[in-house]
């Protein structure tokens, strides 16, 4: 149990949440916390482009309209770099036709805002396994 | 004698005596002579009784010539105190009424004892005279002798009474011719006097006759130099319509020389050929009837020149009072300018009052010392009062609003005091209970030392309802507006609102979580906790400001802080501004001082501007799509704000097109948003602009008045709205 937990935090998957919206910046890491995953927050995807969290992020949780380079502006940019990190979107917006575009382009789930934390959970499960997948 | 001897001596005495008074009583004429019947006879009696010692002589005149009667008694001295005259004579009378003949009849002595003998003796040739008579005591009387004395005596008295008649006569007849010579030369007098007189009086009628002629003269004269020198035409005619006159001013206006149309029939020279069969006519008349019917009036009438143009004339005609044939002048005056300048007169009246009708402006002056008040006819009709109504004040004060009347009245007290311009709208009521709003502007004109206002009144009512419509209309386009805005923008609303709450439901997952651990996490729960509670206030705070945007209400004024507004809009646009890559840059002037206005109407004016900056910047690649909205107090203590883009921008000539209602760029735009954003502006008593930058881009301006300083500002608490942080 010690152990399973000790491992538990030194191996935390990290999960980064880029996000213009403070609610969002502030509530998600507890909750993914609790969760059991390592969570780094960032105000716009210069931000974190910049940050040396790339390489290390298993999962990215991004806006979709954020000031500046978008969500999708900044998917196209990771895949230009070749590096595929599982992307689940979400939006405070309610235009439901986003969705199928979205993981069309690779996205592992698009989540509207308000949302559930198991709907996250499970965004979260889909995207470890497909980050084991190309970790494979 | 010597023959008769025996003649006793006493006897011959006697004789002698008798012939002394004999040759006496035949003297007697040459005493007489001159004398008057009277003389004649006083004289004549006093020789008989002295002659014949008689005791009564008397003599009675008959037809004495133009005298009364003459009776005269004598009586013997020593006889005593004698009876009357009359007396004597009537007993006399009676005496001879009887037998003439019987002569001497004794006769009793009136005077004493006994009788008398009595001798009448007649005067004349039959004693046509009168009588004289003779009459002594004595027994013997008469005596021969004594009769021959006696007839002597009568013979001469006769005819000393004839020459005294004759001579009376002829005196008389002097004296009648005397005084007919008088009485003539009297009235040959009088008759001279009134001969001078006459002649004196005929020199004065000369006198004046040659005056007058010399005045008739000078006044023909100046007559004549009057008639040269008017500036009238005077023609004068005879009774035969001929020419008698021309005066100069007539040459001149009617192109004829005086000598070419004297004796010329006036209709074939100077009346106009349409007009001289009845000029014909009425002369015709004239002299059938004597009726003229053009006399003494001013007519209008149409004349010609030498050269045949024709042209209006006033015509006045008069009769020359003269006993001779009738005879006319005329005074004409070319009035072709006079003319004109009336039918441009009537013209631009007429234009005025029609302009006036079309406009429902009315026009009036006021004479401020009098009171005296003139209005145009359109005035008359605003008011709907009668056209012959004087116009008073009172009259006036019938048709305006009774809520209306004191600032009126304050108005015209406060004109009548100084002078000062008048620019006033009041509503009027009229008798059927109609309201007519009318609008006033009026200024003095200093021309005649009095003060008088000239101004125009317009009623202005159906503009005033239409601008009522209009507000209505374009409060409900404000809502459409804002309905449509509220459709493009659901999405962003949506977003604003789901942020919150998505931080609401990671938090509180995430509380349930950290209390359902073991053991529980009660630290990070009430940590949630409070994140949660912030959310939901930020939550609320969202769905604040969208009932105060999109609900619709009635404008309110209140005092409005601008920079707080437009951060509240920029609060609610910012997510779509991020999406759309603008990167806002607020420049917010501090202490801005508040404007009074509808709040929930200006932030609508500045969404509606931020929303064209971020659309006119979509399609911009080559440039960051930077959004400044700034804020200042300019020059003229207005507020202004400004919004600049960097965007597509508009050709310069668009720029009066922008604020139509329907103008747009956008393919999905109603473009309805600059139209009401200006009106808006408008009713704030601001201006709404559009200017193209230097560079790329535009920059819309709006300027209001900062509010008024007596405007309570109850509004402060509408322009605070509780902020997350607050509630955190």
């Amino acid at each position: 149990m010690e152990l399973r937990q000790e491992r538990r935090v030194a191996e935390r998957p990290l999960v980064s949440v880029v996000d213009d919206d403070e609610s969002v910046r502030e509530s998600l890491p507890d909750l993914l916390g609790e969760f059991g995953f390592a969570a780094r927050t960032f105000l716009s995807a210069e931000e974190f482009l910049a940050s040396d969290r790339v390489d290390q992020t298993r999962c990215l949780i991004l806006d979709i309209a954020l000031p500046g380079m978008s969500g999708p502006d900044l998917q196209r940019e990771l895949k230009r770099r070749g590096q595929e990190i599982p992307i689940i979107f979400i939006t405070a917006s309610t235009d439901q036709t986003v969705r199928p575009r979205l993981l069309e382009q690779g996205a592992i789930e698009c989540l509207f805002k308000p949302f559930s934390d198991t709907a996250l959970l499970e965004a979260l499960s889909a995207a470890l396994r497909a980050d084991e997948r190309s970790a494979l | 004698m010597e023959v008769q001897p025996d003649l006793a001596s006493g006897e011959v005495k006697h004789l002698q005596r008798c012939i002394n008074d004999l040759i006496g009583l035949l003297a007697l004429p040459a005493i007489w002579s001159g004398g008057d019947p009277s003389q004649v006879l006083h004289t004549l009696l006093d020789a008989l009784m002295r002659m014949l010692r008689l005791d009564l002589a008397s003599v009675s005149l008959t037809d004495p010539v133009g005298e009364s009667p003459v009776e005269i008694v004598r009586i013997a001295e020593q006889r005593g105190p004698m009876p009357p005259a009359h007396e004597i004579c009537e007993a006399l009378s009676q005496c001879f009424k009887n037998d003439s003949r019987k002569w001497p009849p004794p006769l009793r002595n009136l005077m004493g004892e006994g009788d008398v003998s009595i001798v009448p003796l007649s005067l004349g040739l039959h004693g046509e005279l009168g009588v004289i008579v003779a009459a002594a005591e004595r027994a013997d009387f008469p005596r021969q002798t004594e009769a021959l004395l006696l007839s002597a005596a009568a013979n001469q008295a006769s005819i000393g009474l004839q020459e005294a008649r004759l001579l009376s006569y002829q005196r008389r007849v002097a004296s009648e011719l005397d005084q007919q010579v008088v009485q003539r030369t009297a009235e040959l007098a009088t008759t001279n006097e009134e001969l001078m007189k006459e002649v004196a009086e005929r020199r004065l009628v000369e006198e004046r006759l040659r005056q007058e002629e010399r005045e008739l003269k000078r006044s023909e004269v100046r007559k004549a130099a009057i008639v040269d020198s008017a500036l009238d035409c005077i023609v004068t005619i005879d009774h035969e319509g001929c020419i008698t006159e021309f005066n100069p001013a007539a040459e001149h206006t009617f192109g004829y020389r005086r000598d070419e149309v004297l004796g010329k029939h006036l209709a074939d020279s100077i009346i106009s050929p349409s007009l001289r069969e009845k000029h014909r006519q009425g002369f015709a008349r004239y002299l059938a009837t004597g009726e003229v019917r053009v006399l003494g009036k001013r007519i209008e009438m149409t004349a010609v020149r030498a050269d045949g143009r024709e042209f209006p004339v006033e015509l006045a005609i008069t009769r020359i009072p003269w006993d001779g044939p009738p005879s006319f002048t005329g005074y004409l005056r070319d009035i072709t300018e006079r003319k004109r300048a009336e039918q441009e007169l009537q013209r631009s009246e007429a234009f005025l009052a029609e302009a006036q009708h079309l406009s429902r402006i009315g026009s009036f002056s006021w004479r401020v010392a009098t009171d005296e008040i003139t209005w145009s006819e359109q005035l008359y009709r605003i008011f709907r009062i009668d056209r012959n109504a004087q116009v008073t004040f009172e009259l006036i004060g019938t048709r305006i609003h009774p809520e209306d009347l004191s600032i009126f009245q304050e108005h015209i007290e406060r004109s009548r005091r100084d002078g000062s311009d008048v620019q006033l709208e009041f509503r009027l009521r009229m008798p059927d209970g109609a309201v007519k709003y009318v609008h006033v502007v009026a200024h003095t004109r200093g021309d005649y030392g009095e003060l008088e206002y000239i101004g125009a009144v317009q009623d202005v009512t159906e503009r005033r309802c239409s601008e009522e419509a209009l507000s209505k209309a374009r409060s409900e386009l404000s809502h459409v507006a804002r309905v449509t805005s509220l459709g493009v923008l659901t999405a962003s609303i949506a977003h604003e609102v789901n942020q919150p709450l998505s931080g609401i439901v990671t938090n509180a997952s995430t509380c349930l979580r950290m209390l359902a651990a073991d053991p529980p996490n009660v630290d990070g729960a009430r940590e949630t906790a409070r994140r949660t509670i912030r959310d939901g206030n930020r939550a609320s705070e969202v769905i604040t400001r969208l009932r105060a945007l999109y609900g619709k209400k009635e404008p309110t004024i209140e005092s409005v802080d601008l920079n707080e507004a437009i951060r509240e809009v920029i609060a609610l646009s910012l997510s779509e501004l991020q999406r759309n890559r603008v990167i806002l840059r607020p420049e917010l002037a501090d202490d801005l001082p508040p404007v009074a206005g509808d709040r929930v109407q200006l932030q609508q004016v500045v969404l509606n501007l931020l929303r064209n900056a971020s659309d006119a910047m979509s399609t911009i690649d080559d440039r960051p799509r930077d959004l400044l909205i700034r804020t200042e107090l300019d020059d003229n203590d207005r507020v202004r704000l400004s919004v600049t883009d960097v965007g597509v921008g508009f050709e310069p000539q668009a720029a009066d097109g922008l604020f139509e209602a329907f103008y747009t760029t956008k393919d999905e735009g109603m473009g309805i948003g600059l139209s009401v954003s200006r009106s808006i502006i408008e009713r704030h008593h601001g201006r709404l602009w559009a200017k193209p930058n230097n560079g790329p881009g535009v920059t819309f301006s709006f300027s209001i008045p900062c509010k008024p300083e007596g405007l309570t500002s109850d509004g402060t608490r509408a322009s605070r709205l509780p902020s997350g942080a607050d509630a955190a």
